[in-house]
């Protein structure tokens, strides 16, 4: 070949590959997971049903309520039964669940569109918080996935409203946790739907303590603008959670987006333009948060209608000034339209979780998608994401070569290793559609099959008296230069609250160290852990201790 | 920068590269005699799989010395301008301002430039002590400056496919004990504590309460993991496969995809030198084949009467006074199949499952026949030490005690069980190499050895210079 033919070539070869290039999907380097779907094999056969009211919530909890350390499953239906699954799944195998019919009361298992969990009484079992259409139900957990009806004895009014969102957290000095709840569309007000959201509620335990939490006075939190999520987040490291709150603007009129002062003792305030709150007006749906860049303060991802939101702290922000910004567009996340298919309307984003699924030691972003029912301006076809942490910071759409690009209406879902093999498993709760559950395999091949991903931690929590399970804690993990954060919180998401091992993948770090940041401010000593181990970490403990399932 | 604007750039570069070959191709070219790089072909993975028959692993061995070997220059890649010298891909801040530098690397053109004495992939005289800094911090400040670091004398790696297959076995055996007190824990419903004793060493004990958590306190001398990390004088590194990952990027700036490469880092040339694929997997392997097949240190007889009865003395003085409750003359070993990648590794280290591995029977090799067996049909692989890591100082004997700083996290004045086959062929001694006679290191040992160094101190001189006749004739062979 002359030297003129080969210019020639390469010139070519140049020029003209870029424009193929353009067309090509990007080439991903990092290890994308290889997410299984075996709900039916499982022995789940579940959907999320119902009319209008159900359009929305859907939601699941994954915790351990058997005491195996294993995460069960609880899920809402709508028109549907709740139902709650007990883990089954042979270690480092495939997932298996048996649904425990008498596990939840039957009288309460209708209408529910959202569960959390968290121990509400202090007495070692997570009890389960249905937000339903009508009474909300705080089922109080016993040994053995029993679950009693406990508003009555919480003195709770579980309200007549349509609730779609819930938060938890311990204040100093009181003895059981504030919840809030959040509502939707007031069918009973004239005009409803439109411009008719309820009140949202906020519950702080009164009286001393005792065995029995008492949550007989309210304090309403007005306005409110048809709440899809909630979630109490230090957002700017006093110590002392707000509530942040998202809302469907559907359905508000000239409401926005909302973040309240809870101090201790004093009724909870709205920030306002005046302190800095810029007014955000989306179709508000779920809510995650995250430290993305290791400046101790969270982001905060935003589902909605189109664009997902991204916030960061403004430069302009201060210690009482919540000033944000939408950084999605720069990380690559706003996952504003379906990313494979031909469906290219806005997608409808819902169920939202900041976790690390292939263990690289990046944060990825999980995003539930579907269409509200049959809304025609918007994706019908509209899979969940996957949202891949990239090495240099943002992210990389992975949904469909994981696995999870399924044509179903996701709502709500749970992040957990239900067969505790270090890899994150998904549950998605569908509307009108089988729930979804994902076994991640391990990262994918050349060759299509699955190895194994990079190192992972998995931390418990565990102090005495109040608040066993240690919500509002923070969890550092530092390998090296980098320091992974976790916050433990009761909320978010998209009418969807899991609790159990705190997931940290290390990439290539074999060893760590650990700091606890306890809820009440005190941090621990620091634990030299090695990674690819379950941590269990007693407050005030010299030394951290493994857990190793059962073989 | 766009992707495609970067793709634009990087064909570009690709073709002034190219059309540069074309100009002044001869002397470019990799494959004249004088050709300025010393890798020149990679070794291909994909063809070692399963068990390496005798050709193969000798070939690989080939392959795996001419790396050890070699002196990497900047067209291999040598040199990481923007890398420190991690475990974990870090970045520097800024590049150095020289390429070789004898604290943060890099240190040195070539493994054997360290590892040569008395042959290569042997120990190396205080003159190539080398400097442990994790390298996670201010690269222009506290990797330059020696206080930061830990200086240390350079091991040999005679045998060193036998230690790890040695302390494979014993990690796989301590993981059974693991499970074992766990499953019991669980079926009696009440705490189960069992002790950690591989091949006759101990490392302590577990509790396992019914519920499966494990206490971890009473572990001694090995990580809570339970895994044998047989390599470095702390203990620290798992495998012959990650010590050359490290150590790769350490000293000669030459990075494995397999930890550098983008699966991890996101990009193709972490060190940003301009060479993408450093060191492949196949190279790492052939490193490992190299190192796993140098034959063992011998005991050899000496031609002189006079020392060859000390020697016999010394021999039994050794037992005599305790020092084989640590340096434990020969552990058995039960399979000399040395799979790679091995059993152990995390990620960041190839993996057993992620690729078809290979595996090197170092029964192939000339030196096997010669192992001890004992009764069982175990080899008797003579190393001379526990795998274990001890506290070497006390109040009075400290002279150990000297590094600065704790590493991954084993405390300063603790150190894995000098091996000392090979002794008589490696000095100076201790693991900084400050001493230049056996007698010196002997009385510098504190802590847990203080019982032994006191009951050496008590013998009679003549005791003693038997002594050092016997560890004189722990050579490495020629």
């Amino acid at each position: 070949m002359t030297r003129t033919l080969l210019l020639s070539t390469l010139l070519a070869a140049l020029f003209a590959t870029p424009l193929a290039a353009q067309d090509a999907p990007p080439t991903l380097s990092m290890d994308i997971p290889v997410m299984v779907e075996e709900a039916a094999a499982a022995g789940i056969d579940h959907s999320y049903t119902g009319p209008w009211e159900y359009f929305v919530g859907g939601g699941a909890a994954a915790f351990d309520c058997n005491g195996d350390r294993l995460p069960d499953l609880a899920v809402a239906g709508g028109t549907s039964k709740a139902s709650l699954y007990v883990n089954r799944s042979a270690i480092r195998g495939e997932l298996a669940f048996e649904e425990k019919k008498d596990a939840l009361p039957d009288d309460t298992r209708d209408k529910v569109t959202g569960l959390y969990t968290l121990d509400i009484d202090n007495d070692g079992h997570r009890d389960l918080v249905m937000l339903r259409v009508g009474e909300n139900i705080i089922l109080k957990g016993g040994p053995d996935c029993s679950f009693t009806e406990a508003n009555r004895a919480f003195a709770f009014d579980g309200g007549r409203a349509w609730s779609t969102a819930f938060a938890a957290t311990f204040e100093p000095h009181l003895p059981f946790p504030t919840l809030a709840f959040g509502n939707y569309v007031d069918r009973s007000a004239p005009g409803s739907p439109w411009g008719t959201c309820h009140d949202n509620v906020l519950l702080r335990p009164q009286g001393a303590g005792g065995e029995r939490p008492d949550y007989s006075e309210p304090n309403v939190l007005t306005p409110g603008y048809c709440a899809l999520s909630m979630i109490f987040t230090d957002w700017n490291r006093s110590g002392e959670p707000a509530l942040r709150v998202t809302n469907d603007r559907q359905y508000y009129r000239e409401g926005q987006e909302q973040l309240w002062r809870v101090s201790p003792d004093r009724p909870p305030r709205p920030y306002r333009r005046a302190d800095g709150w810029r007014r955000v007006q989306i179709w508000g749906m779920g809510i995650a948060e995250a430290d993305l860049n290791a400046d101790g303060y969270p982001e905060y991802a935003l589902t909605s209608m189109g664009d997902t939101k991204l916030q960061t702290l403004d430069d302009e922000a201060e210690a009482d000034r919540p000033v944000y910004r939408d950084i999605a567009f720069d990380e690559g996340a706003t996952a504003h339209r379906p990313y494979t298919g031909d469906d290219l309307k806005p997608s409808t984003g819902w169920h939202a979780e900041f976790d690390d699924f292939n263990n690289d030691g990046r944060l990825d972003l999980f995003i539930a998608k579907g269409n509200v029912q049959q809304m025609p301006d918007f994706a019908a076809f509209d899979p969940d994401n996957l949202l891949l942490g990239n090495a240099g910071g943002g992210f990389s759409e992975a949904g469909d070569k994981a696995g999870i690009a399924l044509p179903r209406r996701g709502r709500g879902a749970a992040v957990a290793d239900f067969n505790l093999d270090g890899m994150l498993d998904l549950a998605v709760v569908n509307r009108e559609a089988p729930m979804s559950l994902f076994r991640n395999a391990g990262a994918r091949t050349a060759d299509g099959s699955a190895r194994q991903t990079g190192n992972w931690l998995q931390i418990e929590l565990r102090q005495d008296g109040i608040n066993r399970d240690a919500i509002g804690a923070t969890v550092t993990v530092k390998s090296g230069n980098e320091t992974r954060t976790r916050k433990v919180h009761v909320g978010g998401g998209h009418a969807s609250g899991s609790a159990g091992f705190i997931h940290v993948g290390t990439g290539v770090a074999e060893r760590a160290q650990i700091r606890v940041q306890w809820p009440d401010g005190e941090w621990s000593a620091p634990f030299r852990v090695f990674a690819n181990n379950f941590v269990v970490i007693e407050r005030g403990a010299a030394q951290a201790q493994y857990w190793y399932p059962p073989e | 920068m766009t992707l495609p604007g970067l793709e634009a750039r990087r064909r570009l570069a690709a073709i002034l590269a190219a059309l540069a070959c074309g100009v002044a191709a001869p002397a470019m070219a990799d494959d004249v005699p004088w050709a300025e790089r010393a890798i020149t072909e990679h070794v291909d993975q994909s063809a070692l799989k399963g068990t390496l028959d005798r050709e193969t692993l000798l070939d690989l061995i080939d392959k795996g010395e001419k790396l050890f070997t070699a002196k990497f220059t900047e067209l291999d890649g040598a040199g990481r301008k923007m890398a420190t010298q991690a475990i974990i891909p870090t970045k520097r801040k800024r590049a150095p301002d020289a390429a070789f530098q004898r604290i943060a690397g890099m240190d040195a053109n070539a493994c054997s430039s360290c590892h040569s004495q008395p042959v290569i992939g042997g120990a190396g005289d205080f003159t190539v002590n080398v400097f442990v800094n994790e390298g996670f911090t201010n690269a222009d400040f506290d990797t330059v400056d020696p206080q930061f670091s830990n200086e240390r004398n350079t091991n040999h790696l005679m045998g060193a496919g036998l230690v790890e297959l040695v302390a494979r076995e014993m990690s796989d055996d301590l993981q059974a004990i693991r499970r074992d007190a766990l499953k019991k824990a669980l079926e009696a419903g009440e705490p189960v504590t069992a002790a950690l004793v591989s091949k006759g060493v101990s490392f302590g004990k577990i509790t396992a309460e019914p519920d499966g958590i494990l206490d971890i306190s009473g572990i001694d001398g090995v990580d809570t993991d339970l895994v044998i990390r047989p390599f470095s004088q702390k203990g620290v590194m798992t495998s012959l496969r990650q010590f050359a990952v490290n150590a790769m990027n350490q000293h000669h700036g030459m990075q494995a995809e397999e930890r550098f490469g983008a699966r991890w880092t996101g990009e193709d040339d972490f060190d940003e030198d301009g060479h993408a694929g450093e060191l492949t997997d196949g190279d790492i392997s052939a490193l490992v084949a190299w190192q796993a097949t140098l034959p063992p240190p011998i005991r050899v007889t000496p031609q002189n009467e006079a020392w060859r009865n000390a020697a016999d003395a010394g021999s039994a003085t050794f037992d005599a006074i305790g020092c084989n409750s640590c340096h434990i003359r020969a552990l058995p070993l039960s399979s000399l199949e040395f799979a790679d990648p091995g059993p152990l590794d995390a990620a960041g280290t190839l993996r057993d499952g992620e690729i078809e591995g290979a595996v090197y029977d170092l029964a192939l090799t000339e030196w096997a026949e010669t192992l001890e067996r004992d009764a069982d049909g175990n080899y008797l692989v003579p190393l001379f030490g526990d795998l274990k890591r001890h506290v070497m100082t006390d109040r009075q004997v400290a002279a150990l005690g000297n590094e600065l700083l704790a590493q991954r996290f084993v405390e300063r004045n603790q150190f894995q069980t000098a091996e000392l086959w090979g002794i008589g062929s490696t000095a100076p001694y201790g693991h900084r190499g400050d001493f230049t006679t056996l007698d010196g290191v002997i009385r510098a040992h504190g802590g847990a050895a203080r019982p032994a160094r006191d009951a050496y101190l008590d013998l009679a001189d003549t005791e003693r210079s038997a002594l050092v006749a016997f560890l004189k004739t722990l050579e490495i062979p020629q």
